[in-house]
C-alpha cells in the first residue's frame, strides 16, 4: 500500500497537469481528430516552406525527436516547428469546437454506436494517412507499429489476459508468414519457388485476405500442438514447450528447400498497403477486445487469478485455455502474414529468439491485460526504436533501462489492467450532455 | 529563481531564431553506409564501418569527389542494420528518403542485402552489397549491385582446386544450416564435386546452426565417412574452432575454406592448426603490391589488424562508387536524376581495378572477377597460391 | 561400437555445459521461482572475465614478474572469475530481481532479459566487435582408446563440472544454508517468519548460481576458445529448457536434464542428418513433456500460483 499523500493543494495552486488539461476536459475525441487533421493539412500546404524557414531541410519525421540527437543545434527549429505546425492547430481547434464537436458526436452517437465508432476510425485514419503521406520513411515506421500492436496484443492475451509464458509467438508469425506468403507467390507471382502464376496478378489483392486468414489458421494449428500437451496441467510447462516449438517451427523452415530454406523468401507482393494493414489492425484490436471483454475473457481472466476456483464457477479450463491460445496465434500468424508481405522477404533466422525478447518487452512496457497497454508499448517502443537510432550501439543499453525502470517502477507495465471502450471514448464530453452524470 | 523559466524560454527562442545559421550550406555528395554495427556479427560492421571511414578520409583531403569540374564535399551516412532484416528495411529506408543519400553501400550480409535491395531498388536509389552472395540480392534489380563473386562461381574453383592439389574422390562438407551464405556455398560445392567425381562423391554432408560452438558429432561422422578432405565454407570465427576440435578427433587430411575464412583474426583465433590449410579468397594478404598492399597496411597502421575481405570489398565497392559519381560527368542537384544518372555509370564500369581484383559489372549488377587460392603458410601468412579467372 | 563410443564422449562433455548452467537457472527457478533470463549472459560474462583474468596472468607470467605454471594459472583464473561473477550475480539480484520480488513473476523474467541485453551491448562497447581468443593454459594431450579419442582437456572439464555438482549437492543437502534454501523452496511465505532472511537467500543463490556459470564459462572457453559478446543467448535458452525439463524443486535434475540434453542434441546429429538436428531433438523433448510433464524430478504443481 502506498501512503496517499495527505497533503492537498490549496486551491488556486493546482498542480500543473490540472491546469494544462482543465481546458479540454470537455473536448470530445471528434474535435482532437478535427484538430490533427487541421495540423496535417497544415503540414502538407506549409509544412516545407516552414521546416525552411526555421532552418531544417526537411519536414521533420518522427515530430523532430530525431534531430535530437543527430544534429542538437537545430533542435529548437524542430521545437518550433511542431509547436506551429501541429500543437497549434490542435489546441485551437480542441477548444474553439469542442461545442459543435460535442453536438455532433452527439448526433453521431444516435444514429448508432457502431456509425460513431466508424466515423471516428475512419476520421483516425484519414488524418494518419495524410500524415504519413509526406514521406515513405513516415509510412514505413507507421506499418511496422501497427503490425507490432497487433502482435503485442495477440502476446498479451497469453500472457497477460491467461498468465501464462509463452514463447512460441515468433514461431505462429513464421507460420502465418510463409503460410501467406507461400499463398500469394504460388497463386499471383512467377516465382523459381512455385513455377508460374496460377491467377491473374488482379486478383492478387482481392484474394490477399484469404492467405492472411490462412496463414492465421496455420499458426492456430500450430498452437494447438502446444496447447494439447501443455495444458494438461498448470505451471510453466507452457513456456518450454512454447520455447522447444520455436527451435522446431525455426529449424523446420530451414529445412524445407520449397520455402526457400536459410535464404529465406522473396519478392512477395506489396499488398500490405497502409490502408490494408490498418484495416487488419484495427479490424483485430476490435475482435481482440471484444474477446476479452466476452465471457469467454473473463474467464480467462478468473483462471489466471484462480484455476480451482474457476473450475468450480463451471468454467471449462481447458477449453478456454486452448482457445485462447489458438486465438491468439491466429492474429499472430496474420500479423506475420503482413510482416511479410510489406518486408517482402522473411528467412527462419527473422523469427528467432531475439524477436521473441522484442515482442515481450513490448507486451511488460505497455502493460499486462490491456488493450491500450498493448497499444502503448508497440508505439512507444517501435518510435523509441527509430528515434534512439543516432546513439548506435547505446541504443541497446537505453531501451533496456528504460524497460527495466518501468518495470521496477510499474511492475505491470504502464497501463496495465485497462478496459478499452471504443463507444465511452467518442462520447461526447460536455456536462450538460450527459444529464445529470456527476 | 523565478526568472530561470523566462531565461530559458528565452534562450529556447533565440536558439529558434539561430537555428537557420546551423544549416549546412551548399551541396554535398551523401554516401549512406548499412552495417550491422550491433547484432549477431558486430565485426562485419565494424569492418565496413572502418573502411568507409577511411575512405572518407581520403577523399576529404582530396577536397571531395570532382564531378564534372567541381569537387564536392561527401558525408558518409552511418546507419545501424542490427544484422535483421527488418532493421536493414528501415535503415535502408531512412536513408534514402530522410538523409537523401545518393548512393548506399550495403548491407553485407544477403539475409539483410536481399530485402534491402528490394527498397533500394524501388525508390531508384543505386546500391551495392560489397558481401552479399545470394543471386536474389541483384536478380531483377537495375539498381543493385555486389562487389563479390557468387556461389556458383565460387563452388566449382574450390572442388576444381580440391580435384587437382589433392586427387580426392570423397570429399565431406561441414556448413552453417541456418546461415544462407554457408549453405548455398555448400550446395554449390556438393554440385561441382559430384559433378566431377560422380553422384555419392560427397561422402558427407553435415551441418549445424549458427552459434554452435560443438562439431564433434558431426566431425566423428565426418571422419567414419572415408572422406579424404573436408570443405567447409564458414566464418573464421567458426573455423577457429573446428579446425582444432577436428584435429583433436584425430583428422589428420586436408581442410579447405572459402572467401569467408579470409580475415587476420583466423590465425589469432586458431593458431598453429590453421597452418598449411587452402582457401579461395578475393586477395592475398601476404605478398601482395601496390595498391592492395597499400591499403592493407594503411588499414593496420590506423585499426591495429589486417583487414577482413568485408573491409577490402567494402573499400573496393565505395571506389566503384566513387568511380561512377566521377563518370556521370555533373551533378544536377536533382537527386532522383544523379541517381539515375550514377546507376547507369556503375553499370558501364569495365575492368575496374580493385585491390580485390579486376571487375566488371554483368548486366545483373554481378562483378565478374578472379578467385584466388591461398595457402596459410606456416608463419601464417596468406599466401598466393593461384589464380582462378571466370 | 567405437563411433558410438566416441560420440558417447562427446556428449558428456558437451552435455556439461548445459548441466552448469541449467544448475544456475534451476537454482534461481526452484527457490525463488524466477525465470533468470540474463544468465546465458552471466555465462558470457564469465568466460570474458576469465579471458581478462586468464591474459592478464599470462602476461604477467610472461614478462616474469611472476612465473606461474599453466595449471596455476587455470585455478586462479577459475577462482577470480568465480568470485567476480557472484558479485555480478548479486548485483543483478539487487537491481533486477530484488525490486520486483512481489511483482508478477514475469515482469522479473523481462528485466532478466533486458539486463541479459545490456551485459551483452556492454561488452560489445567494452571489448569490441573483434572476436577474443581464450588463452591456452594448458597444452593439449590425446588420447587414443582403440578408436576412442579422448582429450586431456575433455576429461578434465567433464571431472571440473561433475565436482561443482557434487558440491552443490552437497551444500544444499548438508549445510544449514542449503537447508535455508530447500525450505524457501517449498514456502516462502512462511520461512520468512522462522527468521530466515529471504533477502540472504535470494543474494546467495544468485551468487552460487552465477559462480556456477563462470566456471561454465572458462571451461566453455578451454573447450571453444573463441568467445563473442552474444555466446550466451541461444546457448542460454536452451539451458533454460534443461533446468524446467528437470522439474521445480529439484536441483540435481536440472544437472541430469542438461546432460540428456546434451546426448538428445548429439545422438541426433548422430543418428540423422544433422541439418535436422533441432527439429528432432526439440521434437523429442516436446514428446517427454507430454508424457512427463513436470520434468524428471519436479513435483507436480498445486493449482495456486502468483500469476
Amino acid at each position: 500500500m502506498r501512503a496517499i499523500s495527505p497533503i492537498t493543494p490549496p486551491a488556486g495552486k493546482r498542480p500543473l497537469r490540472c491546469r494544462i488539461f482543465d481546458p479540454f476536459r470537455e473536448t470530445p475525441l471528434l474535435a482532437w481528430l478535427f484538430g490533427a487533421g487541421l495540423a496535417v493539412l497544415l503540414e502538407h500546404l506549409l509544412g516545407e516552406s516552414f521546416a525552411a524557414l526555421v532552418g531544417l531541410a526537411k519536414v521533420p519525421v518522427l515530430f523532430g525527436l530525431m534531430i535530437i540527437l543527430s544534429k542538437p543545434l537545430l533542435f529548437p527549429g524542430a521545437l518550433l516547428y511542431v509547436a506551429v505546425i501541429y500543437l497549434l492547430p490542435l489546441v485551437t481547434v480542441a477548444l474553439l469546437l469542442a461545442r459543435p464537436a460535442n453536438t455532433a458526436a452527439a448526433a453521431l452517437l444516435r444514429l448508432g454506436p457502431a456509425v460513431s465508432v466508424l466515423f471516428h476510425l475512419a476520421l483516425f485514419y484519414a488524418v494518419l494517412h495524410f500524415w504519413a503521406e509526406i514521406s515513405g520513411y513516415r509510412e514505413m515506421t507507421v506499418k511496422f507499429t501497427l503490425i507490432a500492436v497487433l502482435l503485442t496484443l495477440s502476446l498479451n492475451l497469453i500472457n497477460g489476459y491467461m498468465g501464462e509464458f509463452s514463447c512460441s509467438h515468433p514461431g505462429f508469425m513464421a507460420l502465418g508468414a510463409y503460410g501467406a506468403s507461400i499463398f500469394s507467390l504460388s497463386l499471383f507471382v512467377n516465382d523459381p519457388l512455385f513455377g508460374k502464376a496460377l491467377l491473374p496478378a488482379f486478383l492478387g489483392p482481392w484474394l490477399f485476405p484469404l492467405g492472411l486468414v490462412g496463414g492465421g489458421l496455420l499458426a492456430a494449428l500450430g498452437a494447438l500442438l502446444i496447447a494439447i500437451p501443455s495444458f494438461k496441467t498448470r505451471g510453466d510447462y507452457l513456456a518450454i514447450i512454447s520455447l522447444a516449438f520455436l527451435f522446431i517451427v525455426k529449424s523446420l523452415l530451414e529445412n524445407l528447400p520449397f520455402v526457400g530454406g536459410p535464404r529465406g523468401m522473396g519478392s512477395q507482393p506489396d499488398y500490405a498497403s497502409l490502408p490494408v494493414v490498418f484495416a487488419w489492425t484495427a479490424m483485430g484490436v476490435w475482435i481482440m477486445n471484444n474477446y476479452v471483454r466476452s465471457t469467454l475473457g473473463r474467464s480467462l481472466n478468473a483462471i489466471r487469478d484462480d484455476e480451482a476456483a474457476a473450475e468450480a464457477m463451471s468454467v471449462n479450463t481447458r477449453h478456454t485455455k486452448m482457445t485462447a491460445f489458438m486465438f491468439a496465434a491466429f492474429w499472430a500468424g496474420v500479423a506475420g502474414g503482413l510482416f511479410a508481405h510489406m518486408m517482402r522477404f522473411i528467412n527462419p533466422a527473422t523469427f528467432g529468439v531475439q524477436r521473441l525478447a522484442e515482442m515481450l518487452a513490448m507486451v511488460y512496457f505497455g502493460g499486462l491485460n490491456s488493450v491500450y497497454g498493448s497499444i502503448v508499448g508497440a508505439v512507444s517502443l517501435n518510435l523509441l526504436g527509430e528515434v534512439l537510432r543516432p546513439l548506435e550501439l547505446f541504443k541497446w543499453i537505453f531501451i533496456p533501462l528504460l524497460l527495466i525502470l518501468v518495470m521496477i517502477f510499474r511492475p505491470t507495465g504502464l497501463l496495465a489492467f485497462r478496459d478499452f471502450d471504443a463507444v465511452r471514448l467518442v462520447q461526447p464530453r460536455s456536462r450538460d450532455r450527459q444529464g445529470g452524470a456527476p | 529563481m523565478r526568472k530561470i523559466p523566462y531565461l530559458l524560454l528565452a534562450a529556447l527562442v533565440a536558439g529558434m531564431i539561430c537555428s537557420p545559421l546551423a544549416w549546412s550550406k551548399g551541396k554535398s555528395i551523401k554516401i549512406g553506409i548499412n552495417a550491422p554495427i550491433t547484432g549477431d556479427n558486430p565485426k562485419v560492421g565494424e569492418g565496413t564501418k572502418f573502411a568507409a571511414e577511411m575512405w572518407l578520409a581520403d577523399v576529404t583531403a582530396a577536397g571531395g569527389i570532382e564531378v564534372g569540374g567541381s569537387r564536392y564535399p561527401v558525408q558518409l551516412v552511418i546507419e545501424d542494420n542490427e544484422y535483421k532484416p527488418e532493421s536493414a528495411v528501415k535503415a535502408t529506408t531512412k536513408m534514402i528518403i530522410e538523409d537523401e543519400i545518393l548512393v548506399m553501400v550495403g548491407p553485407q550480409a544477403s539475409s539483410q542485402a536481399v530485402p534491402a535491395g528490394g527498397v533500394a531498388d524501388s525508390y531508384a536509389t543505386p546500391m551495392i552489397s560489397p558481401w552479399s552472395t545470394n543471386p536474389n540480392t541483384t536478380k531483377d534489380r537495375p539498381y543493385v549491385f555486389r562487389g563479390c563473386f557468387l556461389d556458383p562461381f565460387q563452388g566449382p574453383v574450390v572442388a576444381n582446386f580440391i580435384k587437382g592439389e589433392f586427387g580426392a574422390v570423397k570429399a565431406a562438407v561441414l556448413y552453417d544450416v541456418a546461415a544462407d551464405y554457408s549453405k548455398g556455398l555448400a550446395e554449390e560445392f556438393k554440385k561441382a564435386w559430384e559433378g566431377i567425381n560422380g553422384p555419392g562423391s560427397v561422402a558427407a554432408f553435415e551441418s549445424f546452426t549458427t552459434k554452435d560452438t560443438d562439431f564433434s558429432s558431426q566431425l566423428t561422422k565426418i571422419k567414419n565417412s572415408g572422406a579424404e578432405v573436408i570443405f567447409t565454407p564458414q566464418y573464421y570465427s567458426e573455423v577457429a574452432l573446428i579446425v582444432p576440435q577436428a584435429r583433436e578427433l584425430g583428422w589428420d587430411k586436408p581442410i579447405v575454406g572459402s572467401d569467408s575464412w579470409g580475415s587476420a583474426d583466423l590465425i589469432k583465433l586458431c593458431g598453429p592448426a590453421c597452418f598449411g590449410l587452402y582457401f579461395s579468397t578475393h586477395y592475398a594478404a601476404a605478398g601482395a603490391a601496390g595498391p592492395t598492399r597499400e591499403f592493407i597496411d594503411r588499414y593496420q597502421a590506423k585499426y591495429g589488424y589486417v583487414p577482413d575481405d568485408v573491409a577490402a570489398l567494402t573499400w573496393d565497392s565505395l571506389r566503384i562508387v566513387q568511380a561512377a559519381i566521377e563518370q556521370t560527368g555533373k551533378l544536377s542537384g536533382k537527386i532522383e536524376n544523379d541517381r539515375a544518372a550514377v546507376r547507369d555509370a556503375m553499370a558501364k564500369i569495365r575492368e575496374f581495378e580493385g585491390i580485390t581484383g579486376k571487375m566488371t559489372f554483368t548486366e545483373e549488377g554481378d562483378p565478374s572477377k578472379c578467385a584466388v587460392i591461398v595457402r596459410i603458410t606456416d608463419q601464417g601468412e596468406f599466401a598466393f597460391h593461384k589464380s582462378v579467372c571466370p | 561400437m567405437t563411433y558410438f563410443l566416441q560420440n558417447v564422449v562427446n556428449a558428456l562433455q558437451w552435455g556439461s555445459f548445459y548441466a552448469l548452467i541449467a544448475l544456475g537457472y534451476s537454482m534461481v527457478y526452484s527457490i525463488l521461482m524466477l525465470f533468470n533470463f540474463a544468465h546465458g549472459d552471466i555465462f558470457m560474462v564469465g568466460a570474458y572475465i576469465g579471458f581478462g583474468v586468464a591474459t592478464l596472468l599470462v602476461a604477467l607470467s610472461a614478462g616474469g614478474a611472476v612465473v606461474l605454471p599453466g595449471w596455476l594459472i587455470l585455478v586462479l583464473t577459475l577462482l577470480i572469475s568465480m568470485f567476480l561473477t557472484a558479485l555480478l550475480g548479486m548485483l543483478v539480484e539487487r537491481v533486477g530481481y530484488r525490486p520486483l520480488r512481489d511483482a508478477p513473476r514475469a515482469s522479473a523474467a523481462i528485466t532478466g532479459l533486458m539486463i541479459g541485453i545490456i551485459l551483452e551491448t556492454g561488452n560489445l562497447w567494452l571489448v569490441g566487435a573483434r572476436r577474443v581468443s581464450f588463452p591456452s593454459l594448458i597444452p593439449t594431450a590425446t588420447y587414443d582408446l582403440g578408436g576412442v579419442i579422448l582429450t586431456n582437456k575433455k576429461i578434465m572439464i567433464v571431472l571440473v563440472a561433475l565436482a561443482f555438482m557434487l558440491a552443490l549437492h552437497f551444500f544444499v543437502r548438508r549445510s544449514k544454508w542449503g537447508m535455508a534454501m530447500r525450505a524457501m523452496a517449498v514456502d516462502y511465505v512462511v520461512v520468512p517468519l522462522m527468521g530466515v532472511s529471504i533477502n540472504a537467500v535470494a543474494r546467495l543463490t544468485f551468487a552460487i548460481g552465477s559462480a556456477l556459470a563462470a566456471v561454465a564459462g572458462i571451461l566453455f572457453s578451454i573447450a571453444y576458445p573463441v568467445l563473442d559478446p552474444y555466446m550466451g543467448i541461444v546457448f542460454g535458452w536452451k539451458a533454460f529448457v534443461a533446468a524446467i525439463l528437470g522439474g521445480r524443486g529439484s536441483i540435481m535434475g536440472a544437472a541430469l536434464a542438461g546432460f540428456l540434453l546434451g546426448f538428445i542434441e548429439i545422438f541426433v546429429a548422430m543418428a540423422f542428418p544433422s541439418t535436422l538436428r533441432d527439429l528432432i531433438a526439440y521434437s523429442i523433448i516436446m514428446i517427454i513433456l507430454v508424457f512427463r510433464p513436470h520434468g524428471f524430478f519436479g513435483e507436480p504443481y498445486s493449482t495456486k500460483l502468483r500469476l
